[in-house]
């Protein structure tokens, strides 16, 4: 997010009874680029569940466990199954069963092994993108509150108090402290919830559970504070140049309430970097650029320099139809070829006169001739005769001889 | 930044303290939520310009949120009281939301609507007088009754009865009437009666005539000591026997003395009677054994 002006984060300032700063006027402290990089809960999650197994202490079961009998198997024909049994006498186990995972006193499937593959490692940049994120997310109320913690009297988002609660020595006064900037409810909710954990994790170790509250990220080396704070149920305590990711996203889950100080908040700027300046802690280090700068695609679309551009919406939705052959379909003949109706109407009609007109002369030569029509046929066959045998009756025979030439 | 799209991703994909998921949908406890329905519009994290109604002690609020405040959870939430009146309070939510999203502005109304159902019917229900449902603690019920039951027996309700109502007796409550509880007065009648067919038992006889010789006998050489003495120490035994009985009714019962007391002024009369009888059997020995076996007779 390229902001030209940076947003300003104002620093708590802490009562003047508790410490002698009479200057505690608020200032403000620019925000680091950190808190604007993307919030990427898959990465988180992966990073925190292959860094949480980091810690593991092997177990495994004796490597002797089962196998310290001589058993031999009986072999067929004893009427039992095969199982090698244990040889001897005497005594109830002889002839029991031994070594298999079924048997009583026999070894384990798989007996587990110390050379486990206890450890995973992770990519460097992976880790660093995942602690990014993680306090990122840390400066999103809403994100801190889903994650459960009671930041309602909180005044501001990301938390800064001033440097003089870093010569803090007793908890009393860090108490009073956490009072003053509302993170106390959260340090309650904390104590409240401390409780015997349910299950075999009692007898092993892991007795009491409790919620997490706030964690306080301080910036100088060996700063009072941390013996100050870390007695309180539920507090944590971290450096920002070692800030762990197992405590920026407890559970996998990001948004862990954090409370920065003065000079931690100024630090980050140096230890992470910006989008384009290299970290100067982390060599060659540069913030993770996000896919999309800005991620909020609602309001890209409805805005104005977008919908000045963009075609209406079709509300009326055109759809391929069927094709119809004009050769068949008439009606889409027309649409083609509006002459066609014409004519066709023409071709059938004269059709139909054709049709017509055939079959009267058919039925008159059916029909038996009538005696006028015979004389009358016979007497138009005698005339035509005579014309023919006549060739004087050619009326342009002068004109024809001269034509000629021939003179008759 | 505060993108609203990406925070939804996060809440919803990945995980939201807030949702609760049960058969029927996911729901949100959020108490700003306006429809309670966990919805990419209906949540309050997830939008950064956002509005609820809510009621504090009766009075209807509006609570609305916008971006300008979102990096102040202290402030975020801006309070408008709304008036009892269900219409005017639909002008105000009308003018503050006036150019939201309509989604908002209808969720607002209809919840403002359903709310004033609600305490229109909460009020008229308290009105009602409803039948409350007690528990019944049965290891108590139980044990008051064992209790009862024990109490009942170590009270003994029938003697102390009996004493109030012979003491009564004595006083004269009921004047001479003696039978006034007819078990009672059998009862008492019965074992009296017992000690009466003893002494019968002792003394036997009915009044017979007896027929005596004249007592020319006496001229003979019997002394008079001797009979007075005999009939002496008869009478002695009497009054012995009366004295026994008299021993007796004193360590029974008062109701029992009394009847015991009277019985013994019956008896003391027979006995005197029984005395002068006696008597006469002294003086005829022979009687006494014809006595016998009318005894057996009557036996």
């Amino acid at each position: 997010m390229a902001a030209a002006a940076r947003p300003l984060v104002s620093v708590q300032p802490l009562p003047a009874s508790l410490n002698d700063m009479v200057t505690d006027h608020v200032t403000t402290v620019a925000l680091p680029d950190v808190m604007k990089a993307s919030i990427r809960p898959d990465i988180v999650n992966f990073v925190h569940s292959n860094i949480s197994k980091n810690s593991r202490q092997p177990y495994a079961v004796s490597k002797k466990a089962g196998h310290q009998t001589s058993a031999e198997s009986w072999g067929t024909g004893r009427a039992v199954s095969r199982i090698p049994r244990v040889s001897g006498g005497g005594t109830h186990r002889a002839g029991q069963g031994a070594f298999g995972n079924m048997c009583r006193g026999g070894r384990m499937f798989a007996p587990t092994k110390t050379w486990r593959r206890w450890h995973r490692k992770v990519n460097v940049n992976q880790k660093r993108y995942a602690v990014v994120s993680a306090i990122a997310a840390s400066s999103i109320p809403s994100l801190v509150m889903a994650r459960g913690h009671r930041v309602e009297s909180v005044p501001e988002m990301p938390l800064v108090i001033s440097d003089s609660a870093e010569s803090i020595e007793k908890t009393s006064t860090a108490i009073k402290v956490l009072k003053e900037i509302g993170a106390y409810p959260d340090a309650e909710k904390a104590k409240d919830s401390q409780a015997i954990r349910p299950g075999k994790g009692k007898m092993r170790n892991r007795r009491y559970i409790s919620r997490k509250g706030p964690l306080i990220v301080y910036g100088t080396e060996g700063a009072k504070l941390v013996k100050a704070f870390r007695n309180i149920p539920g507090v944590d305590v971290a450096n920002v140049e070692r800030l762990n990711l197992l405590k920026l996203a407890p559970g996998g889950h990001l948004g862990r309430f954090v409370i920065w100080t003065k000079s931690a908040i100024e630090k980050l700027d140096s230890i992470y970097g910006s989008f384009e300046k290299c970290s100067e802690k982390k060599q060659g280090y540069v913030l993770p650029r996000s896919k999309m700068v800005n991620a909020d695609l609602a309001r890209i679309i409805n805005s104005d320099e977008v919908q000045s551009v963009v075609k209406p919406i079709k509300k009326e939705i055109k759809r391929a139809s069927l094709k119809k052959n004009p050769l068949k379909n008439l009606n889409v003949m027309l649409k083609l070829n509006p002459y066609a109706k014409t004519a066709r109407r023409m071709a059938l009609l004269a059709e139909a006169e054709r049709v017509k007109s055939k079959k009267e002369k058919l039925d008159k030569k059916r029909k038996p001739v009538s005696k006028e029509e015979l004389a009358a046929a016979k007497a138009a066959g005698k005339a035509w005769y005579k014309t023919m045998i006549s060739d004087s009756d050619y009326t342009e025979f002068e004109n024809f001889t001269k034509w000629l030439g021939v003179s008759q | 930044m505060q993108h609203d799209e990406v925070i939804w991703q996060v809440i919803r994909h990945n995980h939201c303290s807030f949702m609760a998921k049960i058969t029927t949908g996911n729901f949100c406890r959020n108490p700003y939520n306006i429809t309670g329905v966990c919805n990419r519009s209906s949540c309050p994290l997830a939008n950064s310009r956002y509005a609820t109604i809510r009621d504090h002690d009766g009075v209807f609020y509006l609570y609305m949120k916008t971006i300008e405040r979102a990096h102040k959870p202290n402030e975020l939430w801006e309070r408008v009281k709304l008036p009892r009146n269900y219409e005017k309070a639909l002008e105000i939510i009308d003018k503050h939301l006036m150019y939201w999203p309509k989604f908002l502005v209808h969720k607002a109304k209809q919840r403002l609507t359903k709310m004033t159902q609600m305490s229109i019917r909460m009020r008229k229900l308290a009105l009602k007088t409803r039948e409350k449902i007690m528990t019944t603690p049965r290891k108590e019920i139980k044990r008051e009754s064992r209790r009862e039951k024990k109490a009942e027996t170590a009270a003994e309700l029938d003697k102390s009865i009996e004493k109030e109502l012979l003491e009564r007796l004595n006083g004269g409550l009921y004047g001479d009437i003696h039978n006034i509880l007819p078990k009672h007065f059998n009862k008492i009648l019965d074992e009296n009666e017992l000690q009466a067919v003893s002494e019968d038992e002792e003394y036997e006889e009915e009044p017979e005539i007896e027929y005596v010789q004249g007592y020319d006998d006496l001229e003979e050489e019997d002394d008079i000591e001797d009979f007075g003495g005999f009939a002496i120490d008869e009478s002695l035994k009497n009054n012995d026997d009366a004295h026994e009985d008299e021993e007796g009714m004193d360590s029974v019962d008062g109701k029992r003395v009394k009847r015991r007391s009277e019985s013994a002024h019956q008896k003391m009369e027979e006995d005197e009677r029984r005395k002068s009888k006696k008597k006469a059997k002294v003086l005829v020995e022979v009687e006494h054994e014809d006595a016998s076996e009318r005894q057996r007779a009557t036996f």
